[in-house]
């Protein structure tokens, strides 16, 4: 699937704020079908339990980080295909890196602008229609 | 523990200390260090009359870190009364811009009505334009509502981080004041009446609850 507008997105934030800006920027750019979960082992659980087609995580999270959600989708055959998308305030190089490593498909900084996010989407999905 | 079985290790038949080996000396002639260092800041923070000092410090810490909470879920209140208005505004923005540019095809529909209603074209078509303009600035006011969760993650650090300093503080307070008053600084001396037992597992509620776990004592 590589129309983002028939796409269904689940969104991984601690903060509520933050889930309700990037569902309204998905949103504008059509995007009407998300869900959200307020860290990983939700997410996980939610993964496991419905379809969805691209992952929105922050990584600093209680309970279970971004990165333990990534290693975690990553590890498991039927999610590994997933495309997660790691929207962050941690800006060390080290943890850009740690994404990358650990199978990130794009990464963001907070703050950050509907033009990254729509980019960063567009370019992932991109990127998946051309290895399908 | 430790320092005992070095101890007995060192130790030779006829009593005398081996003097190797000399990892395991050295180790202990750390722990008398430190020791020494210990006792010399006890008697120094007595007599420069710090406790008091610390004590304040220790009693104020968990003041500051209700204040800072209370920052943040004023700030969360108001990041969501924000994204709820702006909700609002965006839903009530579109219905106007899908009017507008309904009047505006039906206007160009008829090619001698839209002569004759020149004037209200343009300005059916410069509404169009300025609802796009306000919609962009609607979602600037969304996306800046991310200062909550920006400036959350920092609160967050700073109360973990007076959580700790206040911990070593009490912890501190407990070495420096004198064995009378210790029960008043010391975190694990008893604590008095429980002020909310709700959703505590480690306390009781009543004495019911007394009795029943001294019954399971077998009392």
């Amino acid at each position: 699937m590589s129309n983002p507008t028939e796409m269904k997105f689940l969104i991984v934030d601690d903060f509520s704020t933050m889930r309700r800006i990037i569902r309204g920027l998905l949103k504008e750019m059509g995007c009407n079908n998300a869900e959200e979960a307020e860290d990983g082992v939700v997410a996980l659980n939610m993964l496991r339990q419905q379809r969805f087609d691209f992952v929105v995580s922050d990584i600093n999270m209680p309970n279970m980080n971004g990165f333990e959600l990534l290693r975690a989708i990553k590890a498991d055959d039927g999610l590994k295909s997933l495309p997660v998308l790691m929207v962050t305030a941690e800006a060390r190089k080290e943890d850009i890196v740690m994404a990358a490593q650990s199978g990130a498909s794009g990464y963001i900084v907070k703050p950050f602008t509907k033009a990254t996010l729509e980019e960063k989407v567009q370019k992932i999905m991109q990127k998946l229609a051309a290895t399908a | 523990m430790k320092m005992d079985s070095a101890q007995d290790l060192l130790q030779r038949d006829d009593g005398s200390l081996a003097t190797a080996p000399a990892p395991a000396a050295s180790q202990q002639e750390i722990f008398l260090q430190l020791g020494a260092i210990t006792r010399l800041l006890h008697d120094t923070l007595q007599q420069l009359g710090v406790m008091p000092k610390l004590q304040t410090a220790a009693e104020g810490l968990p003041d500051a870190r209700s204040r800072l909470s209370y920052i943040a879920s004023k700030t969360a209140a108001a990041a969501e009364k924000v994204l709820n208005s702006v909700d609002s505004a965006k839903a009530e923005h579109q219905q106007i811009s899908q009017q507008t540019r309904a009047l505006a095809a039906s206007l160009t529909a008829d090619p001698v009505r839209a002569v004759a209603s020149g004037a209200v074209y343009n300005f059916v078509a410069d509404v169009d334009r300025r609802t796009a303009a306000i919609d962009q600035h609607l979602t600037d006011i969304m996306l800046a509502q991310d200062f909550h969760d920006l400036t959350g993650q920092v609160v967050a650090k700073v109360v973990a981080l007076a959580g700790d300093l206040e911990d070593s503080l009490l912890k501190l307070l407990v070495q420096v004041v004198p064995p009378e008053q210790r029960e008043k600084v010391d975190p694990a001396m008893l604590h008095g009446p429980v002020v909310n037992p709700e959703g505590r597992t480690d306390v009781v509620a009543n004495q019911g609850e007394v009795d029943d776990l001294l019954a399971s004592l077998g009392f």
